[in-house]
């Protein structure tokens, strides 16, 4: 049986330098969030409502959703609310009905499963700069 | 291991404090021997593990992949396929991994999981951790 995996909390750590240090932090935290499904699991009691792969999904998405962000210190703080949001979810500052409503997919609700502006309108892009163009 | 032995027990014969102290200071160096040699045999030790990954865990690391990147039932995955040329990126390799960590009940440090590129590379490593773990 591989070591329970418990939650460190570490205080904020400095800003990535760069790309691939917040790369790292995405994995970092992804990985860590998947350590703590099996304990989500039991406090929820998930078990017979949803696996843990789809709450792998269910996480992996939410990252995806923002993975065409490119500035470091954006990544810095999406992962600063991510990581926020997994302690209350261990710590059981949750309830049963947020988990389900917020990560299983199907049963839950619909806001968040579109991706995020693109930006690809160039009207609204002007628009924001001027009344002329 | 033999013959340190005896070298130890014919200097205790004459003064102990310098049998002690040349004890001390020949077991350094030998120390050093005996690690480069096993050094040396670790790695060759790692080529043969590479071609001795069971098939029953290739095919189990193959249906866990085909499931996380949904592929249909009859794509033909060999052990050589990379996980990039499937149609998965960096996260989805990431996830895999915690997958198979999850089935097979391992850890995975993330060093070795830099490394994973194909399923036989997988299967390895999950060899590896599987016999390195202790008998729970």
């Amino acid at each position: 049986m591989a070591a329970p995996f418990t939650l460190r909390k570490i205080g904020v750590p400095p800003n990535s330098a760069n790309l691939t240090e917040a790369r790292r932090r995405v994995f970092d935290f992804f990985r860590a969030a998947c350590r703590s499904i099996p304990t989500v699991m039991d406090i929820y009691n998930l078990q017979d409502v949803v696996a843990p792969s789809q709450l792998r999904f269910a996480i992996s998405a939410q990252i995806r959703n923002n993975a065409h962000v490119t500035d470091p210190k954006v990544i810095d703080l999406l992962l600063f609310k991510g990581m926020e949001e997994l302690t209350d979810i261990v710590d059981h500052a949750k309830q049963r009905h947020h988990i389900i409503g917020q990560y299983v997919v199907g049963e839950g609700l619909v806001q968040n499963t579109g991706s995020k502006d693109q930006g690809k309108s160039d009207f609204l892009k002007n628009f924001y700069t001027s009344n002329y163009f | 291991m033999a013959s340190l032995s005896t070298n130890s027990l014919s200097f205790r014969a004459p003064s102990i404090q310098s049998s002690r102290f040349s004890q001390v200071l020949r077991k350094p160096s030998s120390f050093q021997a005996i690690s480069f040699g096993s050094f040396q045999s670790l790695k060759s030790l790692r080529l043969q593990i590479s071609c001795a990954a069971k098939p029953e865990t290739v095919q189990k690391v193959s249906d866990i992949v085909k499931e996380q990147l949904a592929l249909s039932a009859d794509t033909a995955l060999t052990a050589e396929s990379k996980f990039s040329a499937l149609g998965a990126d960096s996260l989805d390799t990431v996830e895999i991994v915690m997958a198979l960590e999850e089935k097979f009940n391992i850890s995975v440090e993330e060093t070795d999981a830099q490394n994973i590129t194909t399923i036989q590379e997988a299967a390895d490593l999950i060899e590896d951790l599987v016999q390195k773990k202790p008998a729970a």
